[in-house]
This record gives C-alpha cells, structure tokens and sequence, in this order.
C-alpha cells in the first residue's frame, strides 16, 4: 500500500523534489566560491550567515511544495478517490504523510553531499571551523517541520485554512489600531517571537544557519 | 428477502435549498436497481450517503449487511464505486491507476484487469488526464470490476457516452453481474438505458422517494385510463392505486393508475363508470407521469 502511494505521488512530487536537491547541493558550494577572496575571518561569517537566510527559505519551500504536492491530487479530485478506498481515514493520512517525508530524504542528503564537498574543496580562514553535519541535520529538521505544518494545513479544509489566515490578519489589523490609537503595543513582534523564539513551534528556523563559524 | 442496500428514515440537509426527509431505500441482494430521477433530485447525495462520503442528519444505512458509515473500511472493499464525475488522479498513467487500485483492494483480479483493458482499449501508458470522456468511464468501470465487489453503485456511469463506448460499458456490466450474481445500484436520468437492464426501480425527487418496485411492475403496472361517469370519490375497496385524475375529451376523465389488471374493469363499472380505453404506458411516460402526480400533491 505504501509502496502504491510512495510511487503515485513521486508522478507529481518528483520536479519540485528535483530541483530542490540541485538547489541544496549547489548552495553550500556557492557561499563557499563566493568567499574565496575573502581571507578575513569576520568577512568569511558575515557572507556564510548571508547564504544563511538561503538554508531557512529552501527548507520551508521544501517543506511546503512537498505537502501541497501531496494533496494536490486528491483536492483535485475533491477526495473521493480518497474516500472510497477501503483504508481508515487516518491511516491513507498517514500513508500521505510519510511519502512526503521519504521525498523530503534525497534534497536532505543533497545539502549534506554539497556541504561536505564544499568543505572538503575550498580553504577557510584559520580559527573557524566546518559545520556540515550540523547544518545538514538542521536543514533536516526544519523542511521536516515546514513540511508537517503545511501538510497539516493543506490536508484540511478551505474554512480551516481560512481561520488560520484570518488569526494572522487579526493580529496585523490588532497591531494597525493599536499604532492609530498611539498604543505602544508590538503585537507582531511578541507573535513572532512566540512562534520563532525557542521552544516556538518555529524556533528552528531562528539563529544561526552557517556552514563555517567560530 | 435480503438487501444489498438499505436506508431507514435517511436524513440529510444541504443548505437551504436540498433536504432529503426519511428515504426508505431497498436494494434487493442481487438484483440491478435503476435510480431514476431528474438532475438535482438528489440521488448523487444518497448514493455519497451510503458509501460514507457523506454524513447523514439522520436514518439508518445498511450496505451488505453491515452498518454505514461505522463499518466504512471493510464495506468499501466489498463495493465498486463509479462517482458521477472521474475520480482517478489524472496525472497517473492508465496502468499507474490498476497498481494503485490493486494496492488498496485485496481482492483485486490482475488478469481479469488486463483482459478488460484489452477488452475497453485502454493503453497502459496513456495519462488518466489525456483519455476522452469515454475511456475514463471505461477505465472507471474496470477499476470497479476488477477489484470482484459483492455491490456496485454506479452514479451516471454512462451519462455523456456515445452509444458505442456506452454498449460496451454495460455489456462488461451485465457479464460481471450475471458471472456473480453481485447487486447493482445504478442511477441514470436516461430511463429507456435501464429499462433494459434493470429488474428493480426507484424514483427519486426532490429528495423524496417517489417509488420503489419491480421493474416489471412498473412497466406493466402503469397505466393511462379513460373514464366516463366517474365518481367524484373512489372508496377505500379501489384495487388500484390512482396516482392522478383530470379532464380527458369531453365527458371522459384521464386517470394514472398502478397495479391495474384487466380484472378490474368490473370493479370501475361497480363505481357507475366505464373505462373506454386503457393505455400502456413506457417507462420513461411513466416516470413523468409518477413525478408530476407526486409533485401536483406536493
């Protein structure tokens, strides 16, 4: 049964997956041939924490064009190829989901060859050091998270999806009257701390994402 | 008797403007029972119902014996399902859609599969989205019989087939259904089509169920009378039921009656009437003529 939807869904996963893998293969070889004249040690982290930001927006579009793609078909088809077969509802989720983490392996093991190819062919300043394991597990974590969330969200449906829109409006417009009211509220901030600061749900995704550091 | 299908008191509301109250459905084990009824009558609801795609206000539903939807996983793989509109991924290849299909159903028979495909002419590596409207339904349809289902409920499986593709289609029906004795629900707004092949009939309006019976009742059953003399009331000893009344030429008066035999010409003349002329009527007049006597009482 696995292995049925583990093949179906690779039919419309396999392009985005694709090219995620060459993007997070070629990424740390990039930021590393991006520093090659660069011999100053803070200059070095100051460009590797640039392509930083390049890891977290890659793990997220993975994540979340791994868990659209997942349910694309079954949207398409207003689940009733879904619904009709003779699997308990929580268990064709399941199946569905874990396809989606297997695709979410080849682009992990993509930035983790990249990575230590990169490490292995260029020099680095003397006193820092290589993190390519580090952040290939981190890179692991957070396009696992992104991709939990968002495979969450699009298995739902349009009224939920609709909520969760409407939370975050309601927290911008909140902030919008309490800047027209002269109120000294940050309200988007204290949102996005509890969300990205640790143990946010998103925490994951903050800090520092370098292949080379102190 | 047995039933393949059964719906006690069935209940469902879809906003303001479709409501279906206490549908008493009875589909016997074996027999192929056409669903007839206008487009929004609500026989694609009722059939989402019975296979747990939807969830009923109210009622009981029974599938093969076993309780719906609380028996929904080991029902859906005793029933073969072709939905009003296709359902398969449209992305997968035509054999993609058989090894997926076959993952699921433990029952599936692999050469049968392939026969039927060899039978319908649908190649292996053609994309489900790129087949024309009649290769869908034929894949659909071998989708459902391949996998050996005790019931098939089929929504509209023939609707927008050119009479080729649709002969086809419901010969491989027939076959299947005569080699297994499975029970068939099939619903379809183009009568003569299941006059040919049903053996049960029921009629469906406005979220009502308007009829149920033998399809040989039906067609014999329904007649058109003409009346002169009538009495302004028939009394409860009526051997037949009149399903409507109204002014004929002249003097004479046009009734819809079911059950009538030739027998109860006396009964009418014991009333002080004449019947002057009896009229078969097909199934697709009689089908209009049930519905616009059940919407005239509404």
């Amino acid at each position: 049964m696995f292995k049925a939807i583990l093949k179906t869904q690779w039919q419309w996963t396999r392009t985005a997956v694709l090219l995620a893998a060459i993007a997070a293969f070629t990424m740390p070889l990039l930021s590393m041939n991006s520093n090659v004249p660069t011999i100053q040690p803070r200059s070095f982290i100051s460009v590797m924490q640039t392509w930083g930001v390049g890891y977290v927006v890659l793990a997220a579009t993975v994540g979340l064009a791994v868990a659209i793609l997942a349910w694309s078909s079954d949207h398409r088809g207003h689940h009733v190829y879904a619904l009709t077969l003779p699997v308990a509802r929580w268990r064709y989720v399941l199946l569905r989901f874990g396809a989606g983490v297997v695709f979410l392996v080849p682009v992990v093991a993509a930035l983790g060859a990249g990575a230590l190819l990169a490490v292995t062919m260029f020099p680095i300043p003397q006193g820092l050091h290589t993190y390519p394991w580090a952040l290939t597990a981190r890179f692991g974590f957070a396009a696992l998270v992104a991709f939990a969330i968002f495979f969450a969200i699009s298995s739902a449906t349009a009224r939920t999806a609709g909520y969760i829109l409407g939370a975050i409006a309601g927290v911008i417009v909140v902030q919008f009257l309490a800047d027209a009211a002269g109120l000294h509220w940050d309200v988007v901030s204290h949102a996005v701390d509890l969300v990205l600061a640790y143990p946010g749900v998103l925490s994951v995704f903050s800090g520092r994402w370098a292949l080379v550091d102190v | 008797m047995t039933f393949a299908v059964e719906t006690q008191g069935l209940r469902y509301r879809a906003g303001r403007n479709f409501a279906m109250e206490g549908v008493d459905l009875h589909v016997p084990t074996g027999a192929i029972y056409g669903f007839l009824g206008p487009n929004g009558a609500g026989k694609t609801t009722t059939i989402r119902l019975i296979l747990g795609l939807l969830r009923a206000t109210g009622g009981r539903i029974a599938v093969l014996g076993e309780s719906m939807p609380a028996a929904r996983v080991s029902v859906l793989a005793r029933v073969g399902y072709v939905p009003d509109r296709p359902h398969v991924h449209p992305s997968l290849t035509v054999a993609q859609s058989m090894e997926l299909h076959a993952a699921f159903h433990a029952r599936w028979d692999a050469r049968w599969a392939t026969e039927l495909k060899g039978q319908f002419r649908l190649a292996d590596d053609r994309r489900v989205g790129s087949l024309s409207k009649g290769e869908t339904g034929k894949l659909m349809m071998l989708l459902a019989l391949a996998q050996l289902p005790e019931l098939l409920v089929l929504d509209e499986p023939t609707d927008g087939l050119d009479p080729v593709v649709r002969r086809d289609v419901l010969e491989a029906l027939l076959a299947y259904v005569s080699d297994r004795q499975a029970s068939v629900l099939i619903s379809s707004h183009l009568v003569h089509e299941l006059e040919r092949i049903c053996d049960w009939v029921g009629l469906m309006d406005r979220g009502a169920l308007v009829a149920e019976l033998p399809m040989r009742e039906f067609k014999s059953g329904i007649k058109r009378l003409y009346v002169t003399g009538a009495p302004a009331l028939l009394d409860d000893t009526t051997p037949f039921t009149v399903l409507s009344r109204g002014p004929a030429n002249g003097a004479a008066e046009q009734w819809l009656v079911r059950g009538w035999t030739p027998d109860m010409h006396d009964h009418v003349t014991s009333l002080g009437a004449t019947v002057t002329d009896v009229i078969d009527l097909d199934l697709e007049e009689g089908f209009v003529e049930l519905l616009r006597s059940f919407r005239d009482k509404r």
